[in-house]
């Protein structure tokens, strides 16, 4: 069974990510409302993917990725941005980061796990 | 109960719950509006109008509301650029929202 982890500061998108991703795939979810909460869980979790929101308050997504990333225990974990931001400009921002994929809100909850497998190449799921 | 009829009731769930706060983030939002037409947008009710709509563009399509998130999105860049002349624009754009979400806030 698969593994993700979604790091948002909102409830209700940790709330519909997660049963999104449980019913339509039977994937488990994992959550955290912070990056700082967020790095926690990973370290402790080793999740197959974690989905991580751009905009939040005290450690942002940006700065919660590159924390991950120097770190050995959780560097090679695909990390997708989950984003309301959809200008051009934020976009290259956000790839020249490294990220595996960047999905954007609002997303449909009944074709978020397919988005992910396709971003991720996961093709048993 | 087939995963979209759990998420169908879901999202109904939520919308329940967070509708309350909706409110609180729309009042903020007419706060904006009234310095606006005063002429003087407040620097902290910028920047907390910013993050509302980032928000609200994010989340209203989940919820049904694909007009919501296109409105909160337009909101988003005019604050972000805080133009004067696109400012102006807040207004009607704040109003074009509460007319999209009525029949939704409504008891």
């Amino acid at each position: 069974m698969r593994r993700i982890l979604i790091i948002d500061d909102e409830d209700d998108i940790r709330e519909v990510v997660a049963l999104a991703l449980e019913a339509t795939a039977g994937w488990q979810v994992l959550t955290a409302s912070s990056g700082a909460e967020g790095i926690a869980v990973a370290t402790a979790e080793k999740p197959d993917a974690i989905l991580l929101d751009v905009m939040m308050p005290g450690m942002d997504g940006p700065t919660t990725f590159r924390t991950m990333r120097q770190d050995p225990m959780l560097a090679h974990i695909p990390v997708i941005l989950l984003t309301a931001k959809v200008q051009e400009a934020d976009q290259r921002r956000f790839t020249s980061l490294g990220v595996t994929a960047i999905l954007f809100k609002p997303f449909d909850p009944m074709t978020l796990a397919k988005q992910i497998s396709e971003s991720l190449g996961w093709k048993d799921d | 109960m087939t995963s979209q009829e759990q998420i169908d009731a879901l999202l109904a769930e939520l919308w329940e719950r967070n509708r309350p706060l909706l409110e609180e983030r729309l009042t903020v939002l007419d706060r904006a509006v009234v310095e606006v037409n005063a002429g003087a947008l407040n620097e902290a009710t910028r920047i907390e109008a910013l993050d509302i709509t980032h928000k609200l563009a994010g989340t209203l399509g989940i919820f049904g509301s694909q007009r919501g998130t296109e409105l909160a999105r337009e909101m988003e860049k005019i604050l972000g650029q805080a133009e004067v002349s696109a400012l102006a624009h807040l207004p009607g754009l704040v109003a074009d929202l509460r007319e999209t979400l009525k029949s939704r806030l409504s008891p």
